[in-house]
């Protein structure tokens, strides 16, 4: 489009040059443009979801809304300092840090549920921010996706910055999520390298949005004292997120 | 070799008496004589865990609604193709017609996510193989077994949620007679080049009543009573015909069945 436009310029020798500099810096630009184009293009397509569900009998229940005896500050270990509600779940008290369960996991299957908050503060990332870490390390992330754009390896659903849920199939704001999540531990050897990587599958609200996925890896960094706990995000001001129905099955 | 023997008699006797009705007797005795050699040689341990499910699910919005108790509409008989005679039952769902023949889906399908929910009747008759026994078969070719197993004792790949005689599954979750439960299904699809062999085994992950009993079970091949299991896609699909990787969706008709369906749908995943 300004190619024609610069038809314009007068002297001949200059356009060629001014032509050539513009060339270069426009391939540039799309280079970074569409390597974020690529990801941004496939944004998953939305279903509306069915119903869901309550912990069967070998299930550990990690939170039923009676109180926090399953969790604990994930630095300080000390008690979690989140909000308590009356509806049986709680809310995250932002800036007061991560929140994790005192015991370890290896592979498992967990049904959570989370709302994100009703007033829409924020966009993208900035908009009920939190996430679902299995062993301190692998985020399921968990964000208001309703009506909300982002970078789709980075939307409710997705593998952190890994893999894009298959479809969005959120709730609208305000209603309960539900992620029932098959997290199967990478296998290590005895030297502690991974020889057989983890994997994840996903239903969101019943949907399958994560199928089998082989995690690449840690989401954050690890450092020496991570524990392979189940952890849960304080984004600090971007997501007052509440849970609920917190449950996992050894499998 | 000497069990499949049997196994392929029993189930070639069951095929010629059942259907000429003569000589129940021997059929009997060669019954009885099968259930010994399947407590002789079938996989009775480990017995997967049992244990009490939670509540479950409907049709997203991008499902394939298949079957919601209005009708047949999307099945036919999956032999003669013609049209459905099992029972509609008027709290929306069907029960399978003793004898009538299984049916199937008139759409083929590849890679899904499935839910279906099953009932056995409360009234029980029959042990083992024949108490509520049906089965719900993945593109005409790999069964997951559909069979009373609340207090009924078969081979552990044998019962409920079992990739039939392949995988058995990892706990028992089997709500009681009488009770409604579901499946939620994910089936990969195997991949196979152009002479039509397999190059990629395909999955199965099952969620019986909302508990993992399948965790990304690699198929080994078609569910055969005689023979090894054949993973070519010309390989069986039960009705002689060849080729093509989509299949049906197909629910047997067994004897000692009875059992009854509701709420059947797929997405294409």
């Amino acid at each position: 489009m300004d190619i024609i436009n610069l038809k314009s310029l007068t002297a001949p020798k200059y356009r060629i040059i001014f032509l050539a500099f513009f060339l270069l810096s426009k391939i540039n630009a799309q280079k970074i443009e569409s390597k974020e184009k690529k990801i941004n293009d496939l944004e998953p397509e939305i279903v509306v979801p069915g119903n869901f569900s309550s912990p069967p009998s070998d299930a550990i229940v990690l939170f039923d809304g009676s109180n926090f005896s399953h969790w604990h500050h994930s630095k300080s270990k000390k008690p979690v300092r989140w909000i308590l509600n009356n509806d049986k779940s709680f809310t995250i008290k932002p800036g007061t840090g991560y929140i994790e369960t005192r015991k370890e996991h290896e592979s498992v299957q967990l049904h959570i549920e989370w709302k994100s908050p009703i007033e829409n503060k924020g966009e993208g990332q900035t908009r009920g921010n939190s996430g679902i870490f299995f062993q301190g390390r692998y985020e399921v992330q968990v964000l208001n996706s309703y009506q909300n754009s982002t970078y789709p390896d980075g939307q409710a659903g997705s593998i952190y910055k890994q893999y894009i849920p298959l479809v969005n199939s959120m709730r609208p704001t305000g209603e309960w999520q539900v992620y029932d999540i098959v997290f199967n531990a990478p296998k290590y050897n005895y030297s502690g390298d991974i020889i057989k990587p983890g994997s994840f599958t996903v239903f969101h609200n019943g949907v399958l949005i994560q199928n089998n996925v082989e995690i690449k890896s840690p989401t954050m960094s690890i450092e020496k004292d991570t524990r392979k706990t189940l952890m849960i995000q304080d984004h600090d001001k971007n997501g007052t997120v509440s849970y609920r129905n917190i449950w996992m099955r050894k499998i | 070799m000497k069990i499949k023997l049997f196994i392929s008699l029993f189930f070639l006797s069951k095929l010629i008496f059942s259907q000429s009705q003569i000589d129940k007797k021997k059929y009997d005795s060669i019954k009885k004589y099968w259930l010994e050699l399947a407590k002789k040689y079938e996989v009775w341990d480990p017995e997967p865990k049992k244990i009490e499910p939670g509540i479950y699910g409907s049709p997203p919005s991008d499902a394939i609604v298949l079957f919601n108790g209005n009708g047949f509409l999307k099945w036919h008989h999956s032999v003669t193709k013609e049209p459905v005679k099992w029972f509609l039952n008027d709290d929306k769902s069907m029960t399978v017609n003793e004898g009538s023949g299984s049916i199937e889906t008139k759409l083929e399908h590849g890679s899904i996510q499935l839910h279906v929910e099953w009932k056995i009747p409360e009234k029980v008759k029959g042990e083992g193989q024949l108490r509520g026994n049906s089965g719900i078969y993945l593109q005409r070719r790999y069964e997951v077994q559909v069979l009373d197993s609340y207090n009924n004792r078969t081979y552990s790949n044998g019962q409920a949620a079992s990739i039939y005689k392949q995988s058995m599954p990892l706990v028992n979750a089997s709500r009681a007679p009488g009770k409604w439960q579901s499946y939620d299904i994910i089936f990969n699809e195997p991949s196979y080049d152009n002479n039509g062999n397999q190059i990629q085994a395909g999955t199965i992950t099952i969620f019986h009543n909302g508990i993992l009993v399948q965790n990304n079970f690699k198929i080994e091949g078609t569910t055969s009573f005689i023979g090894m299991h054949e993973t070519s896609k010309n390989a069986f699909p039960l009705d002689g015909v060849k080729g093509g990787t989509h299949r049906s969706l197909l629910i047997q008709d067994h004897e000692g069945g009875g059992v009854s369906y509701r709420n059947i749908w797929m997405r294409k995943i």
